[in-house]
C-alpha cells in the first residue's frame, strides 16, 4: 500500500470511529434525559430542562409546610424540608441522566424524570 | 378509487388507534411510598382513579402504625383474636406459608427487630445483643394463627405486611384496571412494577433495574404483563461508627442480611410472590437463591452481588439489555 492510501484508510478509521462515539454518546444523552417534574401532591408544578435552567431555588409549599429545591449546574436536589425524616436531603444530587425520584413523602413532593425512554425503573 | 378509500380507511384507522392509545398518569401517596400509575386508552382515566382508590383502601387496611388498620388491630390485640377481612387473612395465611418454604428468611413478624433498629422512625440505632435476643424470641410466623378470617398473635409479637402488600395490591389495581376496560397500563407502586398488556402499539414494556451502586440503572428488561420487584440494600440504611446498616433485617439473626447481595429482582406473574421473594433472595443469597429457584421454578431473578457479578435464572436471558460497563461477570442458573 503506497503512503497516500495509508492516509486516507487512516482517515476513514477516523471518521467512521468518530461518529460510532459521537452517536452513542448522543444516544446516551437522549436515553437518559435531562427534564425533571417537580410534582406537589400529585400536580405538576414545573417541568424543568436541567440542561437549560439557571442556578436557582424553588420553595414548595404543602400544607404549611415547606421544601426548598436547588438546582446547580444542571443538577437537582432538596436542600431544606420541614419534614421529620429529611430523606428527601439525604437523597442528595439528582444529576441530568439520573433516572431515581428523589421524594419527600411527608410534604407530598416529587421531583422524577420527564422525559426517560424507560417505561418504569424497578427499585 | 380504491387506492383512495385505502388511504381514507388507513388515515382513519390512525386517528383512531391515536385516540385509543393516549397517555394518563396518576399518582399516590400510601403505603409509605409515592405510586405511579400510567395507563393508556379511553378507559385510562377511570382505571387509574378506580386503582387510586383501592390503594388508598388497602393502605388503611394493612397499614402497621394506623390505628384504624386490620394489622394494627392485631398487633394490639395482646393474644385475643381478630376477626379481619378475607383479603388480608389469605394475605397473611400466604406470608405465613412463605416463611415456611423459605426456611424463615422471610417472615413478617420480624417488625419488632425493625423498631428496634430505628428504620420505622428514622431515630436509628444498633440494638444490643441482649435487645436483640429478646425480640428473636417474638419473632417467628409460627405464632400466627389463621382460622378463617381469624388472626391471633401472641403479646409482644407485631406483624408488617410491607415485604408483600405491594406486590398484592398491584395485582388486586391491575384486575380493576382490566375490569374497567384498561389494556394497556404500568403501575410503579415505589418501586414494585407491574404492567398491563403491552404498549398500545403492541411492543414490550422497558423496564430498567436499578443498580445498587449508583442512581442509575444496570439493564433494562423488555416485558409483556408482569411483575418486577426489586430489594436492595440501597433504599434505607444508616452509618454508625464507620459501619453501614441497611433495613433487610434476616429474621433468623436480627441483624441487617449479610448475604453478599446487593440486589435481588424477581419477576413472575404472582405479585405477591415476587414481593416476598425479592426480600427473601436478598436473605438468602446466591446459593440459597438458587436452590429455591431450583425447588420451584415459578419465577424468575436477577441477583447483583456485592462485587458486581449478576446472577440470573434463565429466563431471564433473553430479556434483559445490560448498560455499558455491565454484564461483564454473568452467570445463568439453568
Amino acid at each position: 500500500m503506497i503512503r497516500s492510501q495509508k492516509f486516507w484508510v487512516a482517515v476513514a478509521l477516523l471518521v467512521i470511529i468518530g461518529s460510532a462515539v459521537w452517536s452513542y454518546l448522543t444516544l446516551r444523552f437522549w436515553d437518559s434525559g435531562s427534564t425533571v417534574n417537580i410534582i406537589s401532591d400529585g400536580k405538576v408544578l414545573y417541568t424543568i430542562d436541567l440542561s437549560k435552567e439557571p442556578d436557582r431555588e424553588i420553595t414548595v409549599e404543602y400544607e404549611g409546610r415547606k421544601n426548598i429545591i436547588t438546582i446547580k449546574s444542571g443538577r437537582i436536589r432538596v436542600t431544606y424540608a420541614d419534614c421529620p425524616d429529611h430523606y428527601c436531603i439525604s437523597q442528595g444530587w439528582g444529576e441530568e441522566g439520573s433516572l431515581l425520584p428523589i421524594i419527600c413523602l411527608p410534604n407530598r413532593l416529587v421531583i422524577e424524570p420527564a422525559d426517560s425512554q424507560l417505561d418504569g425503573v424497578a427499585r | 378509487m380504491f387506492k383512495r378509500l385505502a388511504v381514507c380507511a388507513a388515515a382513519a384507522m390512525m386517528l383512531c388507534s391515536c385516540g385509543s392509545s393516549e397517555k394518563h398518569q396518576g399518582s399516590v401517596f400510601a403505603m409509605d411510598t409515592y405510586m405511579s400509575l400510567t395507563a393508556y386508552g379511553s378507559s385510562a382515566e377511570e382505571g387509574i382513579k378506580k386503582a387510586s382508590e383501592k390503594l388508598n383502601e388497602l393502605d388503611k387496611l394493612w397499614s402497621a402504625t394506623e390505628s384504624g388498620s386490620e394489622i394494627f388491630a392485631v398487633n394490639s390485640s395482646e393474644g385475643k383474636p381478630v376477626s379481619v377481612s378475607d383479603e388480608t387473612a389469605s394475605l397473611i395465611s400466604f406470608a405465613k406459608e412463605m416463611s415456611s418454604q423459605t426456611g424463615g428468611a422471610f417472615d413478617i413478624t420480624v417488625y419488632p427487630i425493625v423498631e428496634a433498629w430505628g428504620f420505622t422512625t428514622g431515630e436509628h440505632s444498633v440494638p444490643s445483643e441482649e435487645r436483640l435476643n429478646e425480640l428473636l424470641e417474638v419473632v417467628g410466623s409460627d405464632k400466627i394463627t389463621v382460622s378463617g378470617s381469624e388472626i391471633t398473635l401472641p403479646t409482644g409479637s407485631k406483624l408488617d405486611l410491607g415485604a408483600v402488600a405491594k406486590g398484592r395490591a398491584g395485582d388486586i389495581c391491575a384486575d380493576l384496571m382490566k375490569e374497567c376496560g384498561v389494556t394497556s397500563a404500568v403501575l410503579d407502586l415505589g418501586g414494585n412494577i407491574r404492567t398491563l398488556g403491552t404498549k398500545p402499539d403492541g411492543s414490550k414494556w422497558k423496564i430498567g433495574l436499578r443498580d445498587p451502586f449508583s442512581e442509575g440503572i444496570y439493564a433494562t428488561l423488555d416485558v409483556g404483563e408482569t411483575n418486577i420487584v426489586t430489594s436492595g440494600a440501597y433504599e434505607r440504611f444508616f452509618e454508625q461508627d464507620g459501619k453501614t446498616y441497611h433495613h433487610i433485617i434476616d429474621p433468623n439473626t436480627g441483624r441487617p442480611a449479610e448475604s453478599g447481595i446487593a440486589s435481588a429482582t424477581v419477576i413472575g406473574s404472582d405479585g405477591r410472590l415476587c414481593d416476598a421473594l425479592s426480600t427473601s433472595l436478598f436473605v438468602l443469597g446466591a446459593k440459597g437463591a438458587e436452590q429455591l429457584y431450583r425447588s420451584r421454578h415459578d419465577f424468575d431473578y436477577i441477583l447483583v452481588t456485592d462485587s458486581g457479578e449478576v446472577i440470573m435464572s434463565e429466563g431471564v436471558s433473553g430479556l434483559i439489555t445490560f448498560e455499558p460497563g455491565f454484564g461483564e461477570k454473568v452467570s445463568v442458573v439453568k
